[in-house]
């Protein structure tokens, strides 16, 4: 009898003690992104090994579609439920940053042995700085450049890609194959983020930017891509295809010459049955200045954390695994310091090479916490041009008149 | 006490509770949220605010704001073009539609039961269908039109200026002519037969028949389709984003979907607010002329 309640106090007190345990220690940090939605990526597999590896720390990884980050992540600060850890496409961020909804880890970084400021690329590091402080770290970074198909150049009796905008459009001429459903070129100019990420570039050749946008030089490049359009050198539809859409024409060699990213090389070596090579983004002159659009995501903690020590923990787990985001998930890190691994794949190593080379002129979408705005008044101009309602430096000017009342000027 | 619980029972007292019940969840769900609405449209709202009731007055600035839009007058132009010409196609097809279906030949009320597969599909899936007929260099559509002779070139039915809201509009009408044809039918069928026999008796030819007993008989019912099918397409957003985006250049934006780029795209609740504020005084207006024009209704 005696022992038997022995037995059973010892039970308790064990059951008492399992169920203590976790109680104590346990942290929980919600994370935030897009990965895990439609394919695993980079946050999903990260946060799952950082909770696995750490006793102390439960991660409650949350995957939400692209288009409802934003939205959903504003109702919940709002309502007081944002989440520890969040990661924004770059121009999304400073929405974020520059209204006190990120949290200022600059001193943080600077005392960190993992994370290095200076071992960031310029364009991605400007996207998470707002008013001289960090509020994150970039995640991984892309941009854009020209696709072309080798075997149509040849045929064509071309043999470099494109230097200058014009020259594009000239060879986009001799590329056009109606006969065969062949185009010359395509690009994404759709209304939406995506034609300002391919535009913008072109203005920031020009000697402009988000907030200088009605240049001469962005208006005669404007004037050649309506040419294209209006003589079927192009396909109409660039005003409503995104880039994947666009570039799966050029796949499947209905176009000669395709305006796209680092994204597209995976797909493209399966479905592609010609050669095909990268070039940088065109100039407007030859020899010109030199710009790229800046693509990719970024890392932030929310201002409204209980546990900053801890999601600052996990931003240094995810930075430390940086080198592998290439090999597993295709993205470039934003780092000067890692070396990229061959793949073997001929035709990728030799893109990537053009893209990282592409990458050193790549620039940032704003920052601007009312980039959305800025962003609608660039791709209304590009389209209103392109479809012919105003000509191009009138569509431009009008543009700069819309952002010029964002910008309080 | 007692008798206010009898009167709870059975009298005045129970017919207040059951009306208030029903009025609680209408404030509740809808009288609420609008009222909510209209005060943002008064509002200064932003990141910070978005969560609290008080927030900074701004007037009727917002309204200004969205008039001043370079957009305003192309939206205004679009919404109009859309609500007409959809509304006009789904009546006049659908009453088509149910006098071809009133002539009770065999088969005919089970072909009407199959269209309204259309009306069952959602809006987004309908959207990704049409959006591959109205493709540019491979539609379907254009397939067809260019075998029938009829079209010598593609057109590009979602990227030119000129075709972009009607594809929309093409869309919409396909999706509310079944539900149109329905509600017709519906009204159809109960009207007696023996005033077609009389009228037939006295030498009425078809359309001297519709003319003077379909049309008059189904007037309540053409009322009721008439707004139902205003307040169908003022709703109608998820063929939008599926087919044009609003593009190019916003020639296919409407007021709905123009709110709701405001608030979710742009992040700027308080102009989305307010063009739904505005919507809103249009279909009030549509519905008192419809209140009205159904009130003093001579029923048989």
């Amino acid at each position: 009898m005696k022992l038997h309640f022995a037995g059973l106090l010892a039970a308790v007190s064990l059951g008492a003690m399992s169920l203590a345990t976790p109680a104590f220690a346990q942290v929980t940090l919600k994370i935030w992104s897009i990965d895990g939605v439609d394919r695993v990526g980079i946050a999903d597999t990260f946060s799952k090994e950082f909770d696995e590896a750490n006793e102390d720390i439960v991660v409650e990884y949350r995957a939400i579609p692209f288009d409802d980050l934003v939205n959903e992540t504003l109702r919940a600060f709002a309502t007081g439920n944002a989440p520890d850890i969040v990661s924004f496409d770059n121009p999304d961020f400073a929405l974020f940053s520059s209204r006190g909804a990120m949290l200022d880890i600059t001193d943080r970084v600077a005392n960190s042995s993992v994370i290095k400021a200076e071992n960031y690329f310029q364009g991605p590091l400007n996207s998470v700085s707002w008013d001289g402080k960090l509020f994150g770290i970039p995640k991984y970074t892309d941009t854009i450049g020209v696709f072309y198909n080798k075997d149509l150049f040849a045929k064509a009796g071309i043999t470099e890609p494109p230097k200058t905008w014009a020259q594009l459009t000239e060879y986009a001429e001799k590329l056009t194959d109606p006969a065969n459903n062949v185009y010359g070129a395509t690009f994404s100019a759709r209304a939406g983020e995506e034609g300002t990420f391919q535009f913008l570039p072109i203005i920031q050749m020009s000697g402009g930017g988000y907030d200088n946008v009605a240049t001469d030089g962005a208006a005669e490049v404007l004037d050649l891509w309506k040419k294209m359009v209006d003589n079927g050198w192009a396909s109409k539809d660039v005003l409503s295809l995104g880039q994947w859409d666009s570039t799966g024409t050029f796949n499947s060699g209905n176009a000669a010459m395709a305006i796209s990213g680092p994204w597209e090389v995976d797909r493209m070596v399966e479905d592609a049955k010609f050669d095909w090579g990268v070039a940088l983004l065109p100039t407007i002159t030859e020899g010109g200045e030199r710009s790229s659009a800046l693509g990719g995501f970024d890392w932030g903690i929310m201002s409204t954390t209980k546990h900053p020590d801890e999601a600052f923990r996990a931003l240094e787990y995810f930075a430390s695994q940086d080198n592998r985001i290439f090999a597993e998930f295709g993205s470039i890190p934003a780092r000067s310091d890692i070396e990229l691994p061959v793949t073997g794949v001929e035709k990728k190593d030799a893109a990537l090479k053009v893209f990282l080379e592409q990458l050193q002129y790549a620039q940032p979408r704003g920052p601007h916490p009312e980039w959305q705005k800025i962003s609608k008044a660039i791709y209304d101009a590009m389209q209103q041009a392109l479809t012919g309602q105003m000509s191009s430096k009138d569509a431009l000017a009008q543009a700069q008149t819309t952002i010029n009342g964002i910008l309080g000027k | 006490m007692r008798r206010f619980l009898a009167s709870l029972r059975d009298g005045v007292g129970f017919d207040i509770l059951l009306v208030g019940a029903a009025m609680v969840f209408l404030i509740a769900m809808a009288g609420l949220p609008l009222i909510y609405n209209v005060l943002m449209s008064f509002q200064q709202v932003d990141m910070f605010t978005l969560g609290s009731l008080i927030r900074p007055w701004a007037g009727f600035q917002n309204y200004i704001d969205v008039v001043r839009e370079p957009a305003f007058w192309l939206v205004t132009k679009n919404t109009f073009i859309f609500v007409f010409f959809s509304m006009g196609g789904q009546f006049i097809i659908g009453f088509a539609l149910a006098l071809f279906f009133a002539q009770n030949f065999p088969g005919a009320s089970t072909i009407r039961g199959l269209f309204l597969v259309s009306w069952v599909m959602p809006g987004l899936v309908v959207g990704a269908i049409w959006s591959w007929i109205l493709a540019g260099d491979f539609g379907v559509l254009n397939t067809i039109l260019k075998g029938l002779g009829i079209i010598q070139s593609n057109v590009f039915w979602k990227s030119d200026p000129a075709f972009s809201i009607w594809a929309v509009v093409i869309a919409n009408i396909w999706l509310g002519l079944a539900f149109n044809m329905l509600l017709l039918s519906v009204g159809l069928a109960a009207i007696p037969r023996d005033l077609y026999e009389a009228a037939e008796l006295d030498g009425a030819n078809a359309f001297q028949r519709f003319w003077t007993i379909t049309l008059p008989m189904m007037r309540s019912t053409i009322g009721a389709v008439l707004s139902l099918g205003l307040i169908g397409t003022l709703q109608q957003f998820d063929l939008f984003p599926a087919i044009t985006e609003g593009g190019p250049a916003n020639t296919s934006t409407v007021a709905q979907y123009w709110s709701w780029q405001m608030s979710f795209q742009l992040y700027d609740f308080a102009k989305g607010a307010t063009i739904s504020v505005m919507m809103l005084v249009l279909v009030l207006i549509a519905s008192i002329i419809y209140v009205r024009s159904t009130r003093h209704e001579v029923r048989g």
